[in-house]
């Protein structure tokens, strides 16, 4: 078995720690002897239907952020990967990269900026900065992190959080609501790296991305993930 | 009168911590006497001839350090704030303690990246020095472009008789030639640029002003590399390990060569200088590297990498607290992998608050979990590290393990209060 995961704007979008998701992803594939490529695609890539098992999208600078939503739009990569979502293929966004996968991210002064549209979501400019240590309970039980933005994501009617604040912000600081899911993506605000410390994530976006190439249910080997749980278990008991 | 008043209250304040032993003093004489001067730096910097600032994301306080070994070496006086305190109040304490009496030939000032800002205006410096900007700290400082669109806003600000000296290998920092009215000169070193978080191969020439080339590591014995300046060939042999500090070097050394300081003097002092605390730390048992972002413990895993033998262990110490950033995200962008040592079966030691998160990134970087020791607590982890040691230990630590560090290593009688190093 082999796996390719696409690392959406890599060399842009890499400054939050977020490339722990990659590294987290390679190597619990690595450990069961199931083979994997990663490749970076950004500015001057294309992406073509089916090749790629799982996405990743991380968080970047303002600056950047902007270059990547027009490169979304303007390459046609943005309507292939959500059409690849509309088939099962998991991703998983984080910040910046969640913002842009939402409707719309409204900036302080100037138009609306059309996002993606895979989330039912939109995002606002705030002046209000959210940062700390982020614990939410979800369907992948508590999951832990570290948030730092000042955009206010808000669900619009329908749409699924990825789980509930119990410390911290999450999507906007009020309604208590920390990211979305919608088929086998996730947005959502949460760093730290998100996935080494929260395996179950990790190993589930792994079987769906398995199950759609497949197109069978694949039991993955289990891991001995007691540095993990440990890890997670003194973050909720620190912050939680 | 109320200058007057600031400066005795701020020593009072400096002379009652030391006598107590609550730390050296070095930041609450300072905080408190701004509050009833608010002009103190701007009137106790003006008695300064010269005075240089120098900021960027690592590299300040050996950079600072070496150009004060340098001008001292030829005998000028020297002020400049210690021990890491590179705040505003770190600078006021710092003028404070040696007002009026004293008088000093040059001031050097290494500043934070978001302090730049607020003291430059204040400081009205001769030189300024930008060493570098890399992630670090997210929660405090912000991302990278908004900490150089400030830095290019203040000198817009400056007189344009100020000289300014940037790494010109550093791409992120191109654009604050822009922004500047007078002249901004480049120093860098052959054949390298600095991308994103590490240092890469350049493609294309840079117009450097001090280029160091022909640059020879000797491991943990520190660099061989030339230098051309005023059509002559200089060799140096620099006594820090690492390409990071061969620009730190380049910063003082330039900035020397600005001040007028004498080339070869300055390179025949390196021999008797000792880098600041924490800085790649010689213990009779090993050596303290610190690490506080992605950038600067990359740097460091490539200096030691190649020198680590089976028989040698591994300390990291990695806290959480304001000081060291409250995100330990970075540890991820910080290339572990480096270390190459899954087949070594080196033994580490993981400590400070956030020891879990290094464990694990360790473990996703290719170590063995059972090679790791998770220990909390500093010392307990000092001690399993050294226990049965035959090889060297390598301790890495954040800034305030550091600090903590030093405080065990100072009961113990190994290492002195480190305000009282200069």
């Amino acid at each position: 078995m082999k796996l390719t995961i696409g690392y959406l704007y890599g060399d842009l979008m890499n400054i939050y720690g977020d490339i722990g998701n990659i590294i987290a992803l390679k190597k619990r594939l690595e450990w069961r002897g199931i083979e994997v490529e990663v490749r970076v695609k950004s500015q001057e890539s294309r992406v073509n239907k089916g090749e790629i098992d799982l996405y990743f999208f991380g968080g970047g600078q303002d600056q950047q952020q902007t270059l990547v939503a027009s490169d979304l739009e303007s390459s046609g990569k943005g309507r292939i990967i959500k059409e690849e979502v509309e088939r099962g293929v998991p991703l998983l966004s984080i910040c910046g990269g969640y913002q842009l996968l939402g409707e719309y991210y409204k900036p302080h002064n100037s138009q609306k900026l059309p996002g993606v549209g895979i989330f039912p979501v939109y995002t606002e400019a705030s002046h209000d900065r959210m940062i700390g240590n982020i614990v939410i309970d979800s369907m992948f039980n508590t999951l832990v992190g570290f948030e730092n933005h000042s955009g206010k994501t808000y669900l619009k009617k329908g749409a699924i959080p990825l789980g509930m604040v119990k410390t911290g912000f999450g999507n906007n600081g009020s309604d208590k609501s920390e990211g979305c899911i919608y088929k086998n993506a996730i947005g959502c605000y949460m760093h730290g790296s998100l996935l080494p410390k929260n395996p179950k994530l990790a190993d589930w976006l792994l079987e769906k991305a398995l199950k759609v190439k497949y197109g069978k249910e694949v039991k993955l080997a289990v891991l001995d993930d007691e540095l993990e749980n440990k890890a997670q278990q003194i973050a909720v008991s620190r912050f939680g | 009168m109320r200058t007057t008043l600031a400066i005795i209250l701020g020593k009072l304040i400096a002379y009652s911590s030391k006598l107590l032993n609550i730390g050296g003093g070095s930041t609450a004489p300072g905080l408190y006497s701004l509050k009833i001067d608010p002009k103190l730096i701007e009137k106790l910097s003006a008695k300064i001839p010269t005075n240089i600032v120098i900021t960027g994301t690592n590299g300040k306080t050996t950079t600072s350090r070496l150009i004060s070994h340098f001008a001292a070496s030829q005998g000028l006086k020297v002020i400049r704030n210690h021990t890491g305190s590179n705040l505003e109040r770190g600078i006021a304490s710092t003028l404070i303690q040696v007002a009026p009496q004293q008088r000093f030939d040059l001031g050097i000032w290494e500043l934070d990246e978001a302090a730049f800002n607020l003291v430059v205006p204040k400081l009205n410096p001769n030189l300024i020095v930008f060493l570098n900007v890399f992630r670090d700290q997210l929660d405090r400082y912000g991302e990278i472009d908004s900490i150089v669109n400030n830095w290019g806003q203040t000198i817009q600000t400056i007189s344009k008789n100020t000289k300014i000296l940037i790494n010109g290998d550093d791409q992120n920092l191109a654009v604050l030639k822009k922004g500047f009215k007078g002249k901004v000169q480049q120093f860098g070193v052959k054949d390298y640029k600095i991308v994103g978080e590490g240092l890469s191969h350049k493609r294309e020439k840079e117009n450097l002003d001090f280029e160091v080339k022909n640059v020879q590591p000797k491991g943990l014995n520190g660099s061989i590399f030339q230098l051309t300046i005023n059509n002559e060939l200089l060799t140096i042999n620099l006594p820090l390990p690492g390409i990071y500090h061969i620009y730190d070097f380049l910063a003082a050394f330039s900035a020397g060569i600005l001040l007028k300081i004498d080339p070869k003097q300055m390179i025949l002092s390196l021999k008797n200088f000792s880098p600041a605390f924490g800085r790649v730390e010689k213990l009779d048992f090993g050596y303290i590297f610190l690490i506080k972002n992605p950038a600067g413990a990359t740097q460091v895993f490539e200096t030691i990498a190649p020198l680590l033998k089976p028989e040698d262990r591994l300390l990291f110490a990695l806290n959480d607290n304001l000081a060291d950033g409250t995100d330990v995200s970075w540890i991820w962008d910080a290339d572990f992998e480096q270390l190459k040592i899954e087949n070594l079966k080196l033994k580490i030691v993981a400590s400070g608050t956030r020891a879990n998160d290094l464990a694990l990134r360790l473990k996703y970087s290719g170590f063995d979990p059972k090679n790791i020791i998770i220990e909390e607590d500093m010392k307990n982890a000092l001690k399993q590290a050294r226990k049965g040691l035959k090889g060297t230990l390598f301790i890495l630590p954040t800034y305030t393990a550091m600090l903590k560090l030093q405080g065990i290593l100072t009961k113990s009688g190994i290492k002195k209060h480190y305000w009282e190093e200069s």
